[in-house]
């Protein structure tokens, strides 16, 4: 991809307190580090936790703040199930970085629990997994609470992701400077936590993604 | 990060959200004072301003009680010589209208901007109010921005516009641009030390009934005039000129919208980008439709161009084609995107849509029909769920569930009328409950129960209850004090100690001031001690007179902000699994977050990490499950 021509759209997707704008924040400055252009539409408003949030991410010559349907070159997803409720943005075969953790909303934990004959099931990650590789077959499935326990600190999981994105072959920002844009805006007591959390991610993506 | 854009000196690029493009348009310009009550999408602007107040030392700033007084106190700096600047959110400027339409008499004297952002789709507001009419209907000036870069520009140019007409200019601007992040090119930044006036150098007046009014009403027909021609020249109202007889007119994010489609479907259609909402540049309007044989319309929410485009087209192209809302291609409902944009160029051009975009969404349904819903809900450790349980509670235990009417009111606890809850007969505006429990304590047998934080209390609550004291009025007020305003990004108010930048303030003393008013019963409950709460609240409802149940504890995030500061940590609680006896009140009565089920024995587990470690769950929980407990290291 030149720097000109194509817009390379991320679809960013979570639930509130999960981190998202810092994740939105990272990329973003090292695309403007690495000079493309970048264009976000984000979701803020009502700050309660636990609700359904996005950011529309665009790098390269993007118009509009908001990525068209079935355009998305990549989705982030730091709830799995998120990446289910946007994925009418993916577009066909495009990378889905997915958490496997799964937060389940308070309606569906009633109807669990309520169950008399204990039937109600949570919707699992291969159940979410199923459905959205009708869409694609790239996906890169992480445990990144295991791997940023592994990596020294349970709270680099953000980190994992970002590190997968660099697998990917068409992402069009350098690896190096996403780890830079890693590194200098966590907590700096974290950054060895999070240098590391960041090579599992990408480890595990390129064995995703060959 | 951008805020430290927002400080930078010099010149250059950043990437800016378009609300911190704002604030720094306004620091490019020298504003000395500023005002607001948050409100989203304006929120960041607030709390940009509040972040680097003690940076720049050389601004003034309030958070104030609402709009109203925000716009008024800005009105008043620039009266006396400041520059000043405030935003709200659409709603904001109903309550602050009533100063703007005399503000637009009266005029103003340093230049004064005011941004208003409207919310299609109703993201996060009552309606889907189209700001646009303010406006013309007050003659002030109004202009609208597409990007960051614009937010930043057009902020900077409302300023000399303002200054030069001597009048208010608003800027408008909806959720898309406000909460759009976008390259930003830096003008130098030049602040001059705050130095107050003395009102013998500046003075005017600013003054309007009867015969002055009708006076001042022929000045500022002809001032109208004046901007109009100024206007008829700005740059910010762009002819991209194109090919072919289809045209299109646009504004806002909605040009950004086109422009993409337009890419798409490989048209370059000739595109009037207005910039100016009121006046409207008529004669360059009437330069770009009279060559065309068929204009499209690109605006959300009313017909509001459309209409005064098709008055304009009667004289200057009355055979000219007007694609809009009018004609069937475009909603007046919801936000649009390229999608929706794309979908009626390529209709009226015979062109194939890039994308079957259609298709993409109807396979998207099939496929999230597996997918559970994710309501909106009290974040954990939230004092409102204890405070809606106890309620609940009294109600049941008073038998008169079905003998109240219970009035909201705006705020994080308006989701009372979702479940668990589901109660909430009515929420209009922010005070509204006070005035409409006014009218059906008069025509209801019921018991009248209102609901409203502090912030909304302070808002505009307070001559409702004044109201209801004055009339001896049977009514029982709920106040939520949970000392900010929480649902906006927990910004301070008038019962906090602190003001905008973390600067001390004179917190309220609420209770001394409902008994000053009057109030029969003023009872104070902690909804942490949920269990507790049921008697004294119960108590309150069946006083005679009026009664105020304040229900005091921090909001749950302004808390642990504060208790990280302080070095403290979050205990989580878990449930011990030998007492749970699988009643499940804890999900069916409570709906935290933190609360999910181990499907391998059913019983109820919390989740560590989500959990805010309040203990409100072991309250509802018959046997006393959910404690905290000490991890071993």
């Amino acid at each position: 991809m030149s720097k000109s021509d194509h817009t390379y759209n991320i679809m960013f997707v979570g639930v509130g307190g999960q981190g998202l704008m810092l994740l939105s924040a990272i990329l973003g400055k090292a695309a403007v580090d690495s000079g493309f252009k970048v264009m976000t539409g984000e979701q803020h408003g009502l700050s309660q936790r636990q609700g359904s949030i996005y950011v529309h991410f665009r790098i390269g010559n993007p118009i509009s703040p908001l990525i068209p349907y079935g355009t998305a070159d990549m989705m982030i997803a730091m709830e799995a199930s998120e990446a289910l409720r946007y994925i009418e943005y993916l577009k066909e075969d495009g990378v889905i970085i997915m958490s496997n953790r799964i937060m389940p909303s308070v309606t569906e934990t009633e109807q669990v629990a309520l169950d008399k004959e204990k039937k109600a099931k949570y919707l699992t990650v291969e159940e979410i997994e199923n459905q959205l590789r009708e869409v694609t077959k790239n996906i890169v499935l992480l445990d990144s609470l295991q791997l940023a326990i592994q990596a020294g600190n349970a709270r680099t999981e953000n980190s994992v992701l970002v590190g997968a994105t660099v697998a990917c072959e068409d992402f069009p920002i350098p690896a190096e400077e996403v780890r830079k844009a890693v590194l200098a805006l966590v907590p700096p007591k974290t950054v060895d936590a999070n240098s590391k959390a960041f090579d599992l991610g990408r480890d595990e993506g390129s064995a995703c993604l060959d | 990060m951008t805020v430290e854009d927002v400080k930078r000196t010099d010149s250059g690029p950043a990437l800016m959200l378009a609300n911190e493009a704002v604030v720094r348009g306004a620091l490019e310009a020298d504003v000395k004072v500023t005002a607001f009550y948050p409100g989203s999408p304006t929120s960041e602007i607030l709390d940009t301003f509040g972040e680097v107040l003690e940076h720049f030392d050389d601004y003034k700033m309030h958070i104030s009680a609402n709009e109203k007084v925000a716009l008024e106190t800005v009105a008043g700096a620039s009266m006396a010589g400041l520059r000043a600047f405030t935003s709200m959110k659409s709603v904001g400027m109903n309550v602050a209208s009533d100063s703007m339409f005399s503000i637009g008499y009266t005029g103003l004297n340093a230049g004064c901007v005011c941004l208003i952002a409207d919310d299609p789709y109703a993201h996060s507001s009552q309606s889907e109010q189209d700001g646009r009419y303010f406006g013309e209907a007050a003659y002030v000036p109004m202009i609208e921005p597409a990007t960051a870069q614009e937010a930043l520009d057009m902020t900077k140019w409302g300023f000399e516009v303002s200054e030069k007409h001597k009048t208010l200019v608003i800027i408008r601007t909806t959720t898309r641009v406000n909460h759009q992040r976008g390259m930003v090119e830096l003008g130098k930044l030049d602040r001059t030390p705050f130095k107050k006036k003395k009102w013998q150098d500046v003075k005017d007046q600013y003054f309007t009934v009867g015969p002055v009014a009708r006076a001042l009403k022929a000045k500022l027909l002809e001032k109208t005039e004046a901007i109009k021609k100024d206007f008829e020249k700005t740059d910010f109202n762009m002819v991209v000129p194109g090919s072919g007889g289809v045209g299109i007119l646009t504004a806002g994010v909605c040009f950004l919208h086109t422009k993409e489609a337009m890419q798409n479907l490989e048209l370059d259609l000739p595109l009037f980008k207005l910039g100016t909402l009121f006046p409207l540049p008529e004669k360059k309007l009437a330069e770009f439709i009279k060559p065309l044989s068929t204009l499209i319309v690109v605006e959300e929410l009313t017909p509001y161009l459309e209409t005064r485009i098709a008055a304009l087209a009667q004289t200057v192209n009355p055979d000219l084609n007007i694609v809009g809302k009018r004609s069937g291609h475009f909603s007046e409902m919801l936000e649009y995107n390229v999608p929706i944009v794309e979908k009626v160029i390529a209709e009226v051009t015979d062109k194939k849509m890039s994308i079957d975009y259609d298709a993409v969404l109807k396979r998207a349904e099939k496929l999230k029909e597996i997918l559970p819903e994710r309501p909106p809900i009290f974040c954990p450790g939230c004092p409102h769920r204890g405070t809606l349980w106890a309620f609940r509670q009294a109600l049941q235990q008073l038998r008169i569930r079905n003998n109240i009417v219970f009035n909201n009111d705006i705020g994080c606890y308006s989701m009372a009328f979702l479940p668990p809850n589901e109660f909430s007969d009515s929420m209009l505006a922010m005070g509204a409950s006070l005035g409409l429990s006014a009218g059906m304590e008069m025509a209801l047998e019921d018991k009248v129960i209102a609901m409203v934080g502090d912030s909304t209390l302070y808002h505009a609550a307070l001559p409702g209850i004044v109201n209801l004291i004055h009339h001896n009025s049977n009514v029982t007020l709920f106040v939520l004090d949970n000392s900010v305003t929480a649902m906006t990004g927990q910004q301070f108010n008038p019962n906090s100690p602190f003001d905008a930048g973390g600067v001390p303030a004179r917190k309220i003393n609420m209770e001394k001031m409902f008994e000053a008013l009057g109030a029969d019963k003023i009872v104070i409950i902690d909804p942490y001690e949920t269990r507790d709460c049921i008697g004294t609240i119960k108590e309150a409802i069946e006083a005679d007179g009026f009664s105020v149940i304040i229900s005091r504890r921090e909001c749950a995030l302004y808390g642990d902000r504060e208790k990280k500061k302080r070095g403290e940590k979050i205990i989580p609680s878990e449930n011990i699994k030998d007492t749970c006896r699988g009643i499940y009140a804890c999900v069916r009565e409570f709906y935290c977050p933190a609360i999910t089920i181990d499907e391998s024995d059913a019983k109820m587990v919390i989740q560590r990490d989500l959990c805010d470690g309040c203990l409100e769950c072991r309250q509802v929980c018959p046997v006393d499950a959910p404690r905290h407990v000490e991890v071993k290291k």
